[in-house]
């Protein structure tokens, strides 16, 4: 076997081979580079937005979950209009589960609300006060309305966030009268800013009010009616318990025989977190898969280059086994300089990796680091790139007649 | 001399090159000892096999048939590494060419074989600057190849040459790329070395007169040994080098 010292001589030959040729060394290792680079920033990408994702779901409440309707299927076609929620059916939950702390109805339409001359696009959403537990959501001044305000339709509002923002700017919101069509409202509250949701709409500009009121004055529906039901369950781990006893009671409620289809779809937090872990899970892949190809690219450009630089010092490696180098001491030589090539391309695409994460992570706000695991990942398949795609020209090289290598025939 | 062991020893060599359904017999049965501190001039015409007898001397190449044995060891039928382990040991090289490696400094050049013989940094820069001086080259040794003059190229290759202390030197054309006089100053170089330090020189080349400067002249002609003499009275080099009109090395600035 070769010694330290010899594999040290090996290291210090193969620098200066590739620092003889910057420009061709620059070039070569481009495709290795950009691969690197764009495997570093991607997966901080990804994993800087599903933290900011996480944050927002847990935010939800990891405990909550949404009843929608979902009309059923007779005989293959689905029905028209078939099903319906209602607030009955929210108090049936309540009362009937174990598992199942709140369950409220949700009414909701998009409206324009106008406060002294200032306009807001918002989100209407008409509900109980429980929903606001539901969904984990708090005041920041204000106060929540009383259940009595709901029995007479009070017409009382709590605004989000950005609401107030955009029609009172710094003002104190509390106790003043906003307008949707022509009916007044007074805010009892504002809420905490919560940023955008998972979905990418704003949770913020909405404004909130008894679902009675929105009925009389908003969205008049049937009364009773609700486009979906929010319930929370006791806990985290009961969220699936009080799923089934969501699904057992509604069936009954709704009678659906034996063996027929729900005409309600019950997703839990945990599920659409599940969904978006999956969409990033494929997203991922696809990232990992360009930049694979982008690396076997560079590879395969190193591979060139180290083939190229074979050829060109031919008349040297028939030197150097004039004077005694073995084949190993030539294999270890040219693969030692694509090693050394390669992990240049790993390191220098890490640094442009890492500042495009610093200042993506500015431009996004997104919270990226570098993960240590891609640093590691990132290096290591550079190198690994090196050894495979320079063994075949380290290989050629090592295998050369002396003698057709000093051009002695 | 004739007392001393044998270094080189060709038993029936022959060495055929295939190409293309023509089989081209290089050597054809070459029979010969060169003995310990022999300083041997191999001569002939381009195709006679002299080339070839020195690759195979050199552990370059193989015969196809024969029994070679250097320095006591059959080398023949012995694996790359050994062969290479063999020259690293056993053998100089000097070229026509030179054949330093380029952008590589004198002292690089010169402690190559032993960077193989894996012999410590300190320890390979000392023995290189040994050798250096001991073909007259103090300074410059820090120059690259293209910096330096021919004859000091030559002298560099040299050096490399006998910084493992080799038994054998092997000479291929050395004055091929060179002047009159910078031949002789190289020729009195490697007749010094065979006097001083017994160094066993094989020298191929040409050039009569070249050839004369050695103790033994083998001519070869068509793969075979046509004549092998004793020369009783070789050239001195130094001396003729003496009786050359003055003039300068040309682009030389030592």
């Amino acid at each position: 076997m070769i010694g330290l010292s010899r594999i040290f001589s090996a290291i210090a030959i193969a620098l200066r081979a590739v620092l003889r040729n910057k420009l061709r060394a620059a070039l070569t290792v481009l495709g290795i580079t950009i691969g690197i680079a764009a495997v570093v920033t991607m997966t901080a990408l990804g994993d800087g937005a599903r933290s900011k994702i996480n944050g927002q779901i847990t935010n939800l409440g990891s405990n909550a979950l949404i009843v929608f309707p979902q009309s059923a299927r007779a005989s293959g076609a689905r029905t028209t209009g078939g099903s319906k929620l209602s607030e009955s059916d929210c108090q049936a939950l309540e009362r009937e589960s174990t598992s199942i702390k709140a369950a409220v109805p949700f009414l909701r339409a998009s409206a324009q609300v106008v406060y002294e001359g200032q306009n807001a696009k918002v989100e209407v959403i008409g509900s109980r006060i429980a929903y606001l537990q539901v969904r984990n959501w708090n005041l920041q001044s204000g106060e929540p309305w009383t259940t009595s305000a709901e029995n007479v339709s009070e017409k009382i509002a709590v605004i989000g966030a950005g609401t107030a923002k955009e029609l009172f700017g710094k003002a104190d919101p509390v106790g003043r009268w906003i307008r949707i069509g022509r009916h007044p409202y007074r805010v009892l509250g504002v809420l905490e800013e919560k940023g955008p949701s998972p979905f990418g709409r704003s949770q913020d500009d909405v404004v909130i009010m008894p679902i009675t009121t929105m009925r009389s004055h908003v969205r008049f529906t049937r009364p009773g009616e609700t486009d979906a039901i929010m319930m929370s369950a006791t806990s985290p781990e009961t969220t699936d318990r009080a799923k089934k006893q969501a699904e057992e009671i509604l069936r009954q409620r709704h009678h659906i025989r034996e063996g027929e289809e729900d005409d309600f779809l019950i997703r839990s937090q945990a599920e659409f977190q599940q969904m978006q872990d999956n969409i990033y899970g494929v997203l991922s892949l696809l990232l990992v898969g360009i930049a694979a190809v982008s690396l076997v690219v560079g590879g395969i450009g190193v591979m060139n280059i180290m083939l190229v630089s074979v050829t060109e010092r031919t008349r040297e490696i028939g030197i150097r086994m004039a004077i005694g180098a073995r084949e190993m001491d030539i294999l270890v030589q040219f693969l030692v300089e694509s090693l050394v090539l390669a992990t240049l391309g790993g390191v220098v695409g890490t640094t442009i990796g890492y500042a495009a994460i610093v200042g993506l992570g500015a431009a996004l706000d997104l919270p990226m680091k570098l993960a240590p695991q891609a640093l590691a990942v990132a290096l290591g398949t550079s190198t690994a790139i090196g050894l495979v795609f320079g063994f075949f020209p380290a290989r050629r090289a090592a295998r050369m007649d002396p003698v057709q290598a000093l051009g002695r025939e | 001399m004739k007392d001393a062991p044998p270094i080189i020893e060709f038993v029936e060599i022959h060495k055929d090159y295939v190409t293309e359904a023509v089989v081209v017999r290089a050597l054809r049965g070459v029979n010969l000892t060169i003995r310990r501190g022999e300083f041997v001039a191999i001569i002939g015409q381009s195709g006679s096999g002299k080339s070839t007898m020195m690759n195979i001397i050199g552990c370059l190449d193989r015969p196809t048939r024969g029994k070679y044995i250097l320095d006591g060891i059959d080398v023949g039928s012995r694996s790359n590494d050994a062969r290479a382990i063999v020259r690293n040991h056993l053998i100089g090289f000097v070229f026509q060419g030179f054949n330093l490696l380029p952008r590589t400094t004198a002292l690089e050049n010169v402690e190559l074989p032993l960077v193989y013989r894996g012999v410590a940094a300190a320890e390979r820069r000392k023995r290189a600057l040994a050798s250096l001086s001991a073909v007259g080259l103090g300074a410059r040794l820090h120059h690259t190849p293209n910096q330096l003059s021919g004859g000091q190229q030559q002298r560099v290759a040299i050096a490399r040459a006998l910084v493992t202390q080799p038994p054998l030197l092997l000479a291929d054309e050395p004055t091929g790329n060179l002047d009159t006089r910078t031949s002789y100053e190289v020729l009195d170089l490697l007749q010094r070395l065979n006097r001083e330090q017994g160094i066993t020189i094989v020298l191929v080349t040409h050039e009569r007169d070249i050839a004369d400067c050695a103790g033994r002249v083998i001519e070869m002609r068509d793969g075979s040994v046509r004549r092998d003499i004793v020369n009783e009275r070789p050239t001195d080099a130094g001396r003729a080098l003496a009786e050359l009109p003055v003039q300068d090395e040309h682009g030389a600035a030592s």
